[in-house]
Protein backbone atom coordinates (compact mmCIF):
# COMPACT_ATOMS: atom_id res chain seq x y z
CA UNK A 1 0.00 0.00 0.00
CA UNK A 2 2.90 2.09 0.92
CA UNK A 3 4.72 1.25 -2.17
CA UNK A 4 1.62 1.92 -3.96
CA UNK A 5 1.23 5.60 -2.47
CA UNK A 6 5.23 5.80 -3.73
CA UNK A 7 4.36 4.38 -7.39
CA UNK A 8 1.34 6.55 -7.32
CA UNK A 9 3.42 9.93 -6.92
CA UNK A 10 5.81 9.23 -9.72
CA UNK A 11 2.75 8.40 -11.66
CA UNK A 12 1.65 11.81 -10.49
CA UNK A 13 4.42 13.69 -11.16
CA UNK A 14 4.82 15.10 -7.69
CA UNK A 15 7.24 13.84 -4.76
CA UNK A 16 5.29 12.31 -2.56
CA UNK A 17 1.64 11.05 -1.91
CA UNK A 18 -0.62 10.66 1.19
CA UNK A 19 -1.90 7.67 2.20
CA UNK A 20 -4.00 6.39 4.99
CA UNK A 21 -3.30 4.32 8.34
CA UNK A 22 0.76 3.92 9.24
CA UNK A 23 0.69 5.50 12.40
CA UNK A 24 1.41 3.42 15.15
CA UNK A 25 3.93 1.02 12.84
CA UNK A 26 7.83 0.76 13.30
CA UNK A 27 8.21 1.06 9.61
CA UNK A 28 7.78 4.89 9.45
CA UNK A 29 11.30 5.41 11.53
CA UNK A 30 12.76 3.14 9.56
CA UNK A 31 12.01 4.61 6.42
CA UNK A 32 11.53 8.06 7.33
CA UNK A 33 8.58 8.59 6.56
CA UNK A 34 6.77 12.17 7.61
CA UNK A 35 3.91 13.43 8.08
CA UNK A 36 2.08 16.62 6.97
CA UNK A 37 -0.99 18.22 8.39
CA UNK A 38 -4.15 18.76 6.14
CA UNK A 39 -3.27 22.10 5.27
CA UNK A 40 -7.02 22.80 4.72
CA UNK A 41 -7.94 22.76 8.78
CA UNK A 42 -9.15 19.29 9.15
CA UNK A 43 -6.38 18.90 12.07
CA UNK A 44 -6.02 15.50 10.31
CA UNK A 45 -1.93 14.00 10.08
CA UNK A 46 -1.43 12.21 7.58
CA UNK A 47 2.10 10.09 6.36
CA UNK A 48 3.55 11.00 2.87
CA UNK A 49 5.15 8.49 1.36
CA UNK A 50 8.30 10.08 -1.58
CA UNK A 51 7.76 9.26 -4.68
CA UNK A 52 9.12 5.74 -6.30
CA UNK A 53 10.25 6.01 -9.86
CA UNK A 54 11.25 2.44 -11.44
CA UNK A 55 13.67 2.85 -13.95
CA UNK A 56 12.15 -0.13 -15.99
CA UNK A 57 9.17 -2.09 -15.03
CA UNK A 58 8.79 -5.20 -17.00
CA UNK A 59 5.14 -7.08 -17.35
CA UNK A 60 4.23 -9.80 -18.97
CA UNK A 61 0.79 -9.94 -20.91
CA UNK A 62 -1.28 -11.91 -23.06
CA UNK A 63 -1.50 -10.27 -26.29
CA UNK A 64 0.68 -7.73 -28.26
CA UNK A 65 0.67 -5.95 -31.69
CA UNK A 66 3.28 -4.97 -33.26
CA UNK A 67 2.50 -0.98 -31.71
CA UNK A 68 3.24 -2.51 -28.91
CA UNK A 69 0.07 -2.29 -27.34
CA UNK A 70 -0.54 -4.63 -24.49
CA UNK A 71 -3.48 -6.71 -23.76
CA UNK A 72 -4.23 -8.25 -20.16
CA UNK A 73 -7.25 -10.88 -19.88
CA UNK A 74 -8.30 -10.98 -16.24
CA UNK A 75 -6.82 -9.45 -12.82
CA UNK A 76 -3.91 -6.91 -13.66
CA UNK A 77 -2.05 -7.41 -10.37
CA UNK A 78 0.36 -4.12 -10.52
CA UNK A 79 0.50 -3.68 -13.70
CA UNK A 80 -1.24 -0.83 -14.07
CA UNK A 81 0.56 1.43 -11.07
CA UNK A 82 3.87 0.18 -11.90
CA UNK A 83 3.83 0.71 -15.88
CA UNK A 84 2.56 4.58 -15.34
CA UNK A 85 5.04 4.90 -12.48
CA UNK A 86 8.43 3.21 -14.25
CA UNK A 87 10.38 5.30 -16.82
CA UNK A 88 10.71 3.11 -18.83
CA UNK A 89 8.39 -0.23 -20.04
CA UNK A 90 9.26 -3.52 -21.43
CA UNK A 91 6.98 -5.87 -22.07
CA UNK A 92 7.25 -9.76 -22.89
CA UNK A 93 3.67 -11.42 -24.48
CA UNK A 94 2.13 -14.79 -24.72
CA UNK A 95 1.24 -13.91 -28.35
CA UNK A 96 1.19 -11.40 -30.97
CA UNK A 97 -2.45 -10.18 -32.69
CA UNK A 98 -3.21 -7.77 -35.39
CA UNK A 99 -3.97 -4.37 -34.32
CA UNK A 100 -7.55 -5.11 -35.40
CA UNK A 101 -8.26 -7.56 -32.44
CA UNK A 102 -7.42 -4.82 -30.19
CA UNK A 103 -9.50 -1.61 -31.61
CA UNK A 104 -12.73 -4.12 -30.98
CA UNK A 105 -12.00 -3.70 -27.57
CA UNK A 106 -9.75 -1.37 -26.32
CA UNK A 107 -10.82 -1.25 -23.00
CA UNK A 108 -8.65 -4.89 -22.44
CA UNK A 109 -5.83 -2.85 -23.47
CA UNK A 110 -3.71 -2.40 -20.28
CA UNK A 111 -0.45 -0.23 -21.77
CA UNK A 112 -0.97 1.54 -24.77
CA UNK A 113 1.60 0.66 -27.25
CA UNK A 114 3.19 4.41 -27.15
CA UNK A 115 4.35 3.89 -23.84
CA UNK A 116 6.00 0.65 -24.49
CA UNK A 117 10.13 0.56 -25.56
CA UNK A 118 10.24 -2.80 -26.42
CA UNK A 119 8.42 -6.20 -26.47
CA UNK A 120 9.17 -9.81 -26.94
CA UNK A 121 7.23 -12.52 -27.54
CA UNK A 122 7.40 -15.38 -25.45
CA UNK A 123 5.17 -18.03 -24.94
CA UNK A 124 4.72 -19.63 -20.80
CA UNK A 125 6.58 -16.50 -20.83
CA UNK A 126 5.13 -16.25 -16.78
CA UNK A 127 6.68 -19.73 -15.68
CA UNK A 128 6.23 -21.42 -12.94
CA UNK A 129 3.98 -18.33 -12.55
CA UNK A 130 0.15 -18.38 -13.94
CA UNK A 131 -1.02 -16.69 -16.99
CA UNK A 132 -4.80 -16.25 -16.30
CA UNK A 133 -6.77 -18.32 -18.80
CA UNK A 134 -3.64 -20.13 -20.36
CA UNK A 135 -1.89 -21.74 -17.58
CA UNK A 136 -1.55 -22.21 -13.93
CA UNK A 137 1.18 -22.09 -11.04
CA UNK A 138 4.02 -24.83 -11.72
CA UNK A 139 3.77 -25.42 -7.95
CA UNK A 140 6.06 -28.51 -8.42
CA UNK A 141 8.43 -26.09 -9.86
CA UNK A 142 8.49 -23.73 -7.27
CA UNK A 143 9.10 -26.38 -4.94
CA UNK A 144 11.56 -27.36 -6.80
CA UNK A 145 13.46 -23.99 -7.04
CA UNK A 146 12.81 -23.32 -3.15
CA UNK A 147 15.31 -26.26 -2.15
CA UNK A 148 18.70 -24.83 -1.47
CA UNK A 149 20.92 -27.29 -3.03
CA UNK A 150 23.96 -27.08 -5.47
CA UNK A 151 22.35 -26.74 -9.44
CA UNK A 152 18.93 -26.26 -8.79
CA UNK A 153 19.21 -22.63 -9.78
CA UNK A 154 21.05 -24.04 -13.11
CA UNK A 155 17.96 -26.73 -13.50
CA UNK A 156 15.15 -24.47 -13.28
CA UNK A 157 17.03 -22.24 -15.84
CA UNK A 158 17.64 -25.02 -17.74
CA UNK A 159 13.90 -26.27 -17.58
CA UNK A 160 12.16 -22.89 -18.10
CA UNK A 161 10.07 -22.81 -21.93
CA UNK A 162 11.95 -20.14 -22.80
CA UNK A 163 15.34 -22.08 -22.49
CA UNK A 164 13.37 -25.05 -24.01
CA UNK A 165 12.53 -23.32 -27.63
CA UNK A 166 14.75 -21.40 -30.05
CA UNK A 167 12.60 -18.20 -29.96
CA UNK A 168 12.01 -16.02 -33.05
CA UNK A 169 12.15 -11.89 -31.86
CA UNK A 170 8.98 -10.93 -34.20
CA UNK A 171 9.85 -7.04 -33.60
CA UNK B 1 -13.38 -33.82 16.59
CA UNK B 2 -11.45 -30.85 15.97
CA UNK B 3 -7.58 -30.71 13.72
CA UNK B 4 -5.39 -27.79 13.62
CA UNK B 5 -6.56 -26.78 10.23
CA UNK B 6 -10.37 -27.28 11.02
CA UNK B 7 -10.25 -25.17 14.28
CA UNK B 8 -8.52 -22.55 12.91
CA UNK B 9 -10.51 -22.39 9.23
CA UNK B 10 -13.72 -22.45 11.01
CA UNK B 11 -12.73 -20.04 13.65
CA UNK B 12 -11.69 -17.52 10.79
CA UNK B 13 -15.09 -18.34 9.06
CA UNK B 14 -17.09 -17.50 12.18
CA UNK B 15 -15.43 -14.32 12.55
CA UNK B 16 -17.35 -13.21 9.57
CA UNK B 17 -20.61 -11.12 9.98
CA UNK B 18 -23.59 -10.30 8.15
CA UNK B 19 -23.75 -7.64 5.24
CA UNK B 20 -19.40 -7.48 5.93
CA UNK B 21 -17.07 -6.93 2.97
CA UNK B 22 -14.48 -9.06 3.82
CA UNK B 23 -11.07 -9.29 2.37
CA UNK B 24 -8.45 -12.04 2.16
CA UNK B 25 -4.73 -11.35 1.28
CA UNK B 26 -1.30 -12.86 -0.01
CA UNK B 27 -0.35 -15.79 1.73
CA UNK B 28 -3.67 -16.28 3.35
CA UNK B 29 -4.98 -20.06 2.45
CA UNK B 30 -6.56 -20.34 5.52
CA UNK B 31 -8.65 -17.34 5.40
CA UNK B 32 -9.63 -17.70 1.80
CA UNK B 33 -11.15 -20.98 2.54
CA UNK B 34 -12.86 -19.47 5.64
CA UNK B 35 -14.36 -17.49 3.61
CA UNK B 36 -15.36 -19.95 1.00
CA UNK B 37 -16.64 -21.95 3.95
CA UNK B 38 -18.61 -19.29 5.14
CA UNK B 39 -20.09 -18.63 1.84
CA UNK B 40 -21.66 -22.16 2.06
CA UNK B 41 -22.28 -22.79 5.79
CA UNK B 42 -24.00 -19.75 6.26
CA UNK B 43 -26.98 -18.32 5.54
CA UNK B 44 -26.40 -14.43 5.35
CA UNK B 45 -25.09 -12.63 2.63
CA UNK B 46 -21.21 -11.08 2.75
CA UNK B 47 -18.74 -9.42 -0.02
CA UNK B 48 -15.75 -11.59 -0.20
CA UNK B 49 -12.94 -10.04 -2.31
CA UNK B 50 -9.37 -11.07 -2.48
CA UNK B 51 -5.94 -9.97 -3.52
CA UNK B 52 -5.75 -11.36 -6.74
CA UNK B 53 -9.19 -9.39 -7.57
CA UNK B 54 -11.77 -11.68 -7.15
CA UNK B 55 -14.80 -10.11 -6.05
CA UNK B 56 -17.68 -13.01 -4.99
CA UNK B 57 -15.51 -15.65 -6.94
CA UNK B 58 -16.67 -19.09 -7.57
CA UNK B 59 -13.73 -20.90 -8.39
CA UNK B 60 -14.17 -24.47 -10.01
CA UNK B 61 -10.87 -25.28 -8.22
CA UNK B 62 -9.31 -24.03 -4.98
CA UNK B 63 -5.64 -22.55 -5.27
CA UNK B 64 -3.13 -23.26 -2.54
CA UNK B 65 -2.25 -19.62 -3.07
CA UNK B 66 -4.55 -17.41 -2.12
CA UNK B 67 -2.71 -14.50 -5.33
CA UNK B 68 -3.58 -17.34 -7.67
CA UNK B 69 -5.31 -16.01 -10.32
CA UNK B 70 -8.12 -19.00 -10.11
CA UNK B 71 -9.57 -17.48 -6.97
CA UNK B 72 -10.55 -14.44 -9.36
CA UNK B 73 -12.93 -17.49 -11.45
CA UNK B 74 -16.68 -16.84 -11.50
CA UNK B 75 -16.20 -13.08 -10.14
CA UNK B 76 -18.70 -10.55 -12.20
CA UNK B 77 -16.20 -7.94 -11.61
CA UNK B 78 -11.98 -7.28 -10.98
CA UNK B 79 -11.29 -4.98 -7.86
CA UNK B 80 -7.27 -4.45 -8.78
CA UNK B 81 -4.72 -4.10 -5.84
CA UNK B 82 -5.31 -0.19 -5.66
CA UNK B 83 -8.96 -0.50 -5.42
CA UNK B 84 -9.00 -2.47 -2.49
CA UNK B 85 -6.27 -1.00 -0.66
CA UNK B 86 -7.95 2.16 -2.00
CA UNK B 87 -11.56 0.68 -0.52
CA UNK B 88 -10.00 -0.54 3.27
CA UNK B 89 -7.99 3.32 3.60
CA UNK B 90 -11.30 5.25 2.78
CA UNK B 91 -13.14 3.08 6.01
CA UNK B 92 -15.19 0.75 3.89
CA UNK B 93 -13.46 -2.47 4.67
CA UNK B 94 -15.43 -4.21 7.45
CA UNK B 95 -12.87 -7.11 8.15
CA UNK B 96 -9.78 -7.73 7.01
CA UNK B 97 -8.03 -10.87 7.52
CA UNK B 98 -4.13 -10.02 7.66
CA UNK B 99 -0.75 -12.74 8.25
CA UNK B 100 1.55 -12.08 11.39
CA UNK B 101 4.69 -13.81 12.41
CA UNK B 102 4.45 -12.21 15.89
CA UNK B 103 0.99 -10.71 17.51
CA UNK B 104 0.86 -8.84 20.94
CA UNK B 105 -1.48 -8.83 23.47
CA UNK B 106 -2.80 -5.14 22.08
CA UNK B 107 -2.90 -6.90 18.38
CA UNK B 108 0.14 -5.28 17.27
CA UNK B 109 2.03 -7.39 14.46
CA UNK B 110 5.40 -8.18 13.01
CA UNK B 111 5.87 -9.62 10.22
CA UNK B 112 9.05 -7.76 9.21
CA UNK B 113 11.77 -9.26 11.35
CA UNK B 114 13.07 -11.33 13.51
CA UNK B 115 15.82 -9.27 15.98
CA UNK B 116 16.92 -6.44 15.23
CA UNK B 117 15.78 -4.22 12.16
CA UNK B 118 19.79 -4.08 11.19
CA UNK B 119 20.89 -7.22 12.49
CA UNK B 120 18.33 -9.60 12.11
CA UNK B 121 18.30 -13.13 12.94
CA UNK B 122 15.39 -13.88 10.39
CA UNK B 123 14.17 -11.41 7.71
CA UNK B 124 10.55 -11.49 6.74
CA UNK B 125 8.20 -10.91 3.83
CA UNK B 126 7.21 -7.68 5.10
CA UNK B 127 3.78 -6.19 5.95
CA UNK B 128 2.30 -6.17 2.27
CA UNK B 129 -0.07 -3.27 3.18
CA UNK B 130 -0.69 -3.95 6.91
CA UNK B 131 0.69 -0.98 7.81
CA UNK B 132 -2.10 0.55 6.01
CA UNK B 133 -4.63 -1.53 6.35
CA UNK B 134 -4.66 -2.99 10.20
CA UNK B 135 -5.54 0.73 11.41
CA UNK B 136 -8.08 1.52 9.15
CA UNK B 137 -9.94 -1.63 8.31
CA UNK B 138 -12.62 -1.57 10.67
CA UNK B 139 -11.83 -5.03 12.01
CA UNK B 140 -8.54 -6.96 11.16
CA UNK B 141 -8.72 -10.79 12.19
CA UNK B 142 -5.14 -12.70 12.20
CA UNK B 143 -4.43 -16.11 13.03
CA UNK B 144 -1.26 -18.53 13.27
CA UNK B 145 -0.59 -22.07 12.80
CA UNK B 146 1.67 -22.28 15.87
CA UNK B 147 0.63 -21.31 19.43
CA UNK B 148 3.51 -20.41 21.40
CA UNK B 149 5.16 -18.07 23.15
CA UNK B 150 7.42 -17.08 20.23
CA UNK B 151 4.48 -15.98 18.10
CA UNK B 152 1.74 -14.98 20.78
CA UNK B 153 4.25 -12.43 22.60
CA UNK B 154 4.74 -10.09 25.26
CA UNK B 155 6.97 -7.75 23.00
CA UNK B 156 7.10 -7.81 19.24
CA UNK B 157 10.49 -7.52 17.99
CA UNK B 158 9.04 -5.03 15.38
CA UNK B 159 5.93 -3.18 15.39
CA UNK B 160 4.43 -3.68 11.31
CA UNK B 161 1.05 -2.45 12.30
CA UNK B 162 -0.65 -1.48 14.94
CA UNK B 163 -4.58 -0.58 15.18
CA UNK B 164 -8.32 -2.00 14.56
CA UNK B 165 -6.97 -5.75 15.37
CA UNK B 166 -10.01 -7.81 16.30
CA UNK B 167 -8.96 -11.38 17.03
CA UNK B 168 -6.01 -13.78 16.50
CA UNK B 169 -7.23 -17.65 16.45
CA UNK B 170 -4.47 -20.28 16.89
CA UNK B 171 -5.26 -24.24 16.57
CA UNK B 172 -5.91 -24.48 20.20
CA UNK B 173 -7.97 -20.79 20.66
CA UNK B 174 -9.86 -17.70 19.58
CA UNK B 175 -8.88 -14.30 21.61
CA UNK B 176 -11.08 -11.37 21.07
CA UNK B 177 -10.32 -7.80 21.57
CA UNK B 178 -12.27 -4.89 22.03
CA UNK B 179 -10.33 -1.76 21.17
CA UNK B 180 -13.08 0.23 23.28
CA UNK B 181 -11.88 -1.39 26.51
CA UNK B 182 -8.71 -1.41 27.77
CA UNK B 183 -7.43 -3.07 24.13
CA UNK B 184 -6.45 -5.85 25.50
CA UNK B 185 -6.67 -9.64 23.53
CA UNK B 186 -9.21 -11.77 25.79
CA UNK B 187 -9.48 -15.39 25.64
CA UNK B 188 -12.77 -16.02 24.27
CA UNK B 189 -13.16 -19.27 23.71
CA UNK B 190 -10.64 -22.82 23.62
CA UNK B 191 -10.35 -25.85 21.93
CA UNK B 192 -11.79 -28.54 24.43
CA UNK B 193 -8.98 -30.81 23.14
CA UNK B 194 -6.57 -28.96 25.57
CA UNK B 195 -7.01 -27.87 29.19
CA UNK B 196 -7.02 -23.65 29.74
CA UNK B 197 -3.84 -24.03 31.90
CA UNK B 198 -1.96 -25.12 28.13
CA UNK B 199 -3.37 -22.25 26.79
CA UNK B 200 -2.23 -20.16 29.35
CA UNK B 201 1.65 -21.72 28.49
CA UNK B 202 2.01 -21.44 25.53
CA UNK B 203 1.03 -17.87 25.64
CA UNK B 204 3.80 -15.54 25.94
CA UNK B 205 1.10 -12.22 27.11
CA UNK B 206 -1.04 -12.16 29.84
CA UNK B 207 -4.79 -12.53 29.30
CA UNK B 208 -8.38 -12.08 31.06
CA UNK B 209 -10.21 -15.55 30.52
CA UNK B 210 -12.94 -14.91 32.66
CA UNK B 211 -15.74 -15.35 30.15
CA UNK B 212 -14.26 -18.07 28.35
CA UNK B 213 -15.71 -21.06 27.10
CA UNK B 214 -15.35 -24.24 25.25
CA UNK B 215 -15.29 -23.71 21.84
CA UNK B 216 -18.89 -24.91 20.03
CA UNK B 217 -18.30 -27.89 18.19
CA UNK B 218 -18.58 -27.83 14.23
CA UNK B 219 -21.63 -27.65 13.23
CA UNK B 220 -22.66 -29.91 9.92
CA UNK B 221 -22.65 -27.56 7.88
CA UNK B 222 -19.31 -26.62 8.55
CA UNK B 223 -18.22 -29.60 8.36
CA UNK B 224 -19.88 -30.57 4.83
CA UNK B 225 -18.40 -27.22 3.60
CA UNK B 226 -15.04 -28.16 4.57
CA UNK B 227 -15.00 -31.77 2.88
CA UNK B 228 -16.40 -29.92 -0.30
CA UNK B 229 -13.41 -27.25 -0.39
CA UNK B 230 -10.78 -29.79 0.93
CA UNK B 231 -12.33 -33.37 -0.52
CA UNK B 232 -8.31 -34.79 -0.34
CA UNK B 233 -7.15 -33.25 2.61
CA UNK B 234 -4.53 -31.67 0.95
CA UNK B 235 -5.23 -28.20 2.50
CA UNK B 236 -5.04 -29.67 6.37
CA UNK B 237 -1.98 -31.95 5.52
CA UNK B 238 -0.44 -27.97 4.98
CA UNK B 239 -1.39 -27.39 8.65
CA UNK B 240 0.86 -29.49 10.79
CA UNK B 241 -0.56 -30.29 14.44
Amino acid sequence: MTLIAGLRAASYGVPFQPVGGVHGSDLARINGWQTVTDPYGSGQEVYVIPAIRPDVAIIHVNEIDEEGNARVYGSPFWDHPLTRAAKRVLVTAERRVPTDTLRKQPELTLVPGFMVEAVAIVPRGAWPGSMHPLYEIDYAAVEAYMKDEPGVLEAHLAAAPEARRTVNSQF
Amino acid sequence: MWTPFSYLVVNLARQIRPDEIAFSGVNSTLPMLACLLAKRAYDFRFIYINVAGGVEPVPKKIPHSSSDPAIVEGSPAIFANEDFYDLCARGRLDLVFLGCAQVDAEGRTNVSVIGSWHNPKVRLPGGGGAAVMLPTAKRVVTWRTEHSPRTLVDKLDFVTAAGNMAAVVTPIALFQRDAGKNGRFVLESWNPQVTLNEVAQRTGFKFDASGATPTPAMTRREHQALLDLDPEGEFAAEVRA
